[in-house]
């Protein structure tokens, strides 16, 4: 009598398949669900509100001079300036292609920063032509800090420490909604 | 005659022998790479902002998300909001062969000295009124049971060469209406 075959050798021959099939199934659906809602290109938002009256009274703020840190940007030259007085004007003339010079605009502002770190609004007075471009990369040169800027430090009155400051200027309000004086 | 007739045979038979399996796995591979950069470049592409054809956003090094609020977007055409034409600019000779935007807004469409856009201005109150009903008709209330206030975020999106007069003149309507915070849209720069 012949000895029956081992059955391992069967199972040998045939190695364990897995059906792709509905996986792939699922993963091009899920593409195609992905592709067709995704947005290629992603969006970033500037927040700035509509400026309101202040309800302070007019001899009080004269009394306390406050910094009212304004940026002005005509065609040719950007000034920095408090209408107090708090700090010195500084007038950026334009760089070579026609804008405004963003990097010195930072500087300087990185300065008045240093100077007074507890503040965090600006006011913005663009001429009417500046185009929306120009808008955007001056209040990003006027809300950010960079890495290679030098650090700016405030007190922490609840903790009593030192901290690093992260956003430069980031309250910004628009000064000539009303139309140029 | 019989050599031919070996080969065709021979063919034949090799085309039964078997049935033809297909190697999915390296075309799974590609779909997993394909999905995984999909899933991760998703996280980016939260919001509901809509786009016009042939506007040129500016690039802003901000990293703010914008969340869903009533949009406007300007182009040196036209003025869309809520994916709904509201008003076309002229185009001035200034337009013509130059890089830069030459418009003009028809007198009709300005009132209050030139300072508020008239058919903007109509949307947004239409737009307002539409929010506070359903406000007035949702479950959701403040501390007090009252309807949850209107936010009055507009959000603003604009061709890099609209200019400033322009986009002043929006916010000046849009604060008239009742609309008192603004967002700037623009396109995050890569790092």
């Amino acid at each position: 009598m012949l000895k029956r075959p081992s059955s391992r050798r069967k199972t040998g021959q045939h190695g364990i398949t897995l059906n792709l099939v509905p996986i792939l199934d699922a993963m091009v659906t899920l593409i195609g669900f992905l592709l067709f809602t995704m947005a290629f290109t992603a969006l970033v938002t500037i927040e700035s509100p509509f400026p309101v009256a202040s309800t302070k009274d007019l001899n009080q703020k004269i009394k306390e001079k406050p910094l009212q840190l304004t940026i002005t940007v005509k065609q040719n030259q950007t000034e920095i300036w408090s209408p107090f007085d708090r700090i010195n004007t500084r007038v950026i003339a334009n760089a070579e292609q026609g804008q405004p010079d963003y990097r010195a605009i930072h500087e300087a502002l990185i300065s008045v920063k240093q100077q007074f770190p507890e503040e965090s609004q600006i006011v913005v007075v663009p001429f009417p032509g500046a185009s929306y471009d120009v808008l955007i990369s001056l209040l990003d040169s006027i809300r950010l800090t960079e890495p290679s800027d030098p650090p700016v430090f405030r007190r922490n009155t609840e903790t009593g420490n030192d901290e690093l400051v992260k956003n430069l200027f980031s309250d910004v309000v628009f000064g000539n909604l009303l139309g140029d004086s | 005659m019989a050599f031919y007739r070996s080969i065709r045979s021979r063919r034949s038979r090799r085309r039964l022998s078997g049935s033809f399996d297909l190697q999915l796995t390296s075309m799974m591979d590609v779909l997993v790479i394909i999905l995984v950069f999909l899933l991760k470049s998703y996280s980016a592409s939260t919001n509901s902002f809509t786009t016009v054809p042939g506007i040129k956003l500016p690039v802003s090094a901000s990293q703010d998300i914008p969340s869903d609020s009533l949009q406007v977007i300007i182009t040196p055409e036209g003025m869309t909001f809520e994916s709904e034409r509201i008003l076309d600019f002229i185009q001035t000779e200034a337009a013509l062969g130059s890089t830069e935007a030459g418009y003009a807004f028809k007198n009709s469409d300005l009132d209050e000295e030139g300072r508020r856009i008239v058919p903007l201005y109509d949307a947004l109150v239409k737009a307002r009124d539409k929010s506070e009903l359903l406000r007035a008709k949702s479950k959701a209330r403040d501390e007090n049971g009252n309807p949850l206030p209107f936010e009055g975020t507009l959000a603003i999106q604009a061709d890099k060469r609209v200019q400033y007069d322009t986009i002043r003149k929006i916010m000046y309507t849009a604060a008239t209406a009742g609309y008192r915070m603004f967002r700037f849209l623009a396109i995050k720069r890569e790092m």
